[in-house]
């Protein structure tokens, strides 16, 4: 099987691969450095703390001292990463001996953080302005449906009704390696694509955020900028609201676009307009999946291949139609069956057996 | 299906605060700096990971009583840090007036050497790790820091070894922090038996660093490092007679209770000792 597994996990990997200069603006955000901390492997971190308040740099044998021998690769992969994000600075003296220091302006805003704790990157608007906010359930009802119609839009573009706000050159940027278009046929989902589908809502966020800011360049914003706020949206309360006034022009297209994707909930007063954000929004920089939202729902598949699902989703319905014959279609149930066509034509789309027994 | 949502650093701290008075008003380092020094641990472990969980107990003398939790705080919806502080730092000066006031009105002798209620707060920091356990399908992984300073009570001596004894079941590791003059025989053996750490900062100005470079590892990360060892524990316990910490002593031989001296009957479990006991020189029965 060819090694196309679609990276998601980590954003912070693509932080890492920011310029140097870059990465260093972006610590001048105390949420950013705080983001990255959170992200780091937890020996990483106990390193980050136990540097904090040390100004002068530490000499590397020294620090491998802080180890048991035995777990000497997991030192070295915690200060990879360190340094990697830079979070560790390397200093060589007069005598070739390697030490590390910590990086200024994180250190200085880590710091700060310590004494004055977390703060928030801008105040909710209060209550009454805003007359009635959605409650927490109502808004993540809100979030999937959002991200479900946009995961249906992006693998099979035709069949939506309803225009989004996407151009149609920002859906090809994300379609771009999930689907393959042969000449003059309908774009077909390809072994990335399909592997997508069935990651969790939160891998697939990464991805589609990756995509979002690789391709932010080309539509002339600066990729650090909307790092930065994408990672600052992610210490905001849920299911608070927040000024749209407060935000720049850059951060004010790309609030837009995440409103279609479902981050966060767009609502209209009667003076000021604000964004809640959702789950998927707070969830953002951790980079853990502790949100199982995936609905519910049950598959029987039969030893004569019927395949019974139960389930009101029409993604579901969707992914299952890529492997085999939908027959008909209840309310709450999808009644198909796995044929050899229908397994055939999966195949041809570069999706594996494996896959599709996984999907199941 | 339990599948594990947790990544393996997240730590539910439930930090035990010393707050004796009759310790600080002669102790190295001033409470304000203590504090400030907590608050900043405190502070760390949050910034660690956003599902860490942080509990401070305060331990009076005659009381002890919850001063911080960080669930609290986040579900309150508000996020200001600051006014969290302020506000857990006037609930330990009620506190410490309304313990005052209670060991007063118990006419029990306050001198210098009175101990703080350290059984108390270990029971409040289980039941607390307990409630937690109960309370949802995911688990932090649970541990208690106690930052001692007044002297052992003896007299807490069963109660205490109960409730470690129950953290070593629960596994939840006690590390022992302490910042008086003395060691201290109960933390001692508490980190022993739950395999926390023990540590007895030189310099209790940087207290901080201490804290930060030790108890603030997570347990997961406890595995690969090289963490301060005890070097001896004192294992001496108290008698049930008269609750004076003993080298030597009579055991009985059912149930295992300790005194200083002979008795006809046990006043634990009832047995009668009809033997003639010769004297202790002779026949000792010596705890570990």
């Amino acid at each position: 099987m060819p090694q196309v597994m679609v990276v998601a996990r980590n954003f912070m990997d693509m932080v890492a691969a920011l310029p140097a200069s870059k990465l260093d603006m972006l610590y001048d955000s105390a949420f950013i450095c705080e983001a990255v901390l959170r992200s780091l492997p937890p020996l990483a971190k106990k390193y980050a703390l136990q540097m904090l308040y040390v100004s002068a740099p530490v000499v590397a044998s020294a620090m491998e001292e802080w180890v048991l021998s035995d777990y000497a690769t997991k030192h070295r992969v915690a200060i990879d990463k360190l340094l990697q994000l830079r979070v560790f600075v390397e200093v060589r003296d007069r005598r070739k001996e390697v030490s590390y220091k910590m990086n200024q302006k994180f250190q200085g805003n880590m710091q700060k953080y310590l004494v004055d704790g977390g703060s928030l990157p801008r105040e909710p608007m209060p209550s009454s302005v805003t007359a009635r906010l959605p409650t927490l359930t109502e808004l993540e009802a809100y979030a999937l449906e959002q991200w479900e119609c946009f995961l249906l839009q992006l693998i099979n573009s035709s069949q939506i009704e309803g225009g989004s706000s996407f151009s149609l050159s920002m859906m090809r940027t994300f379609q771009r390696g999930l689907l393959s278009s042969r000449d003059g046929e309908a774009p077909r989902l390809t072994e990335n694509g399909f592997q997508f589908l069935l990651m969790e809502t939160n891998a697939q966020l990464w991805y589609i955020m990756r995509e979002y800011i690789s391709s932010a360049e080309e539509r002339g914003v600066d990729p650090t900028e909307l790092i930065s706020f994408l990672l600052e949206l992610s210490f905001h309360t849920l299911g608070e609201a927040y000024s749209l006034n407060t935000l720049t022009d850059v951060q004010r297209i790309a609030i837009r676009d995440l409103a279609e994707l479902g981050l966060v909930k767009l609502q209209q007063g009667r003076k000021d307009s604000w964004f809640i954000p959702t789950k998927l929004a707070t969830n953002l920089s951790a980079s853990l999946s502790d949100s199982s939202s995936s609905k519910e729902g049950f598959v029987v598949v039969e030893t004569n291949f019927r395949m019974y699902a139960y389930s009101t989703s029409r993604l579901h319905c969707e992914i299952l139609r890529l492997f085999s014959r939908i027959e008909y279609q209840l309310p709450n149930l999808i009644v198909g069956a796995i044929t050899k066509e229908s397994i055939y034509g999966a195949f041809e789309n570069g999706i594996t057996a494996e896959q599709v027994s996984l999907a199941l | 299906m339990t599948s594990k949502v947790y990544s393996d650093d997240v730590s539910l701290a439930v930090v035990v605060v010393d707050t004796n008075p009759f310790f600080w008003a002669s102790a190295a380092l001033p409470f304000a700096d203590f504090f400030a020094h907590l608050i900043h641990y405190v502070n760390s472990l949050l910034l660690l990971n956003h599902l860490n969980h942080v509990v401070v107990i305060a331990t009076g003398v005659s009381s002890c009583t919850y001063i911080f939790d960080s669930s609290d705080a986040s579900a309150s919806g508000s996020a200001d840090v600051a006014a969290t502080f302020a506000k857990a730092s006037r609930k330990i000066e009620e506190f410490i007036a309304q313990d005052a006031r209670c060991t007063a009105s118990n006419g029990s002798v306050a001198d210098s050497n009175s101990a703080s209620l350290l059984s108390g707060a270990l029971s409040l920091a289980l039941c607390y790790i307990q409630r937690v356990f109960r309370s949802g399908t995911r688990h932090p992984q649970p541990r208690i820091l106690c930052l001692q300073g007044s002297p052992d009570g003896p007299e807490q001596y069963v109660a205490v070894m109960n409730s470690i004894f129950s953290a070593q079941r629960s596994m939840v590791p006690i590390d022992s922090c302490i910042v008086g003059a003395q060691d201290s025989a109960f933390l001692q053996q508490a980190s022993y038996i739950t395999s926390g750490v023990y540590l007895k900062p030189q310099e209790l100005s940087g207290l901080f660093q201490y804290l930060a470079a030790v108890f603030a590892t997570d347990l997961h990360s406890r595995t690969f490092l090289r963490l301060p060892k005890t070097l001896g524990v004192d294992f001496r316990a108290s008698c049930f007679c008269h609750k004076k910490t003993i080298d030597m002593g009579y055991v009985c031989s059912v149930c295992l209770s300790i005194f200083c001296k002979y008795h006809k009957k046990c006043s634990t479990c009832g047995s009668e000792f009809n033997r003639v006991m010769p004297d202790l020189n002779s026949m000792p029965d010596q705890r570990q």
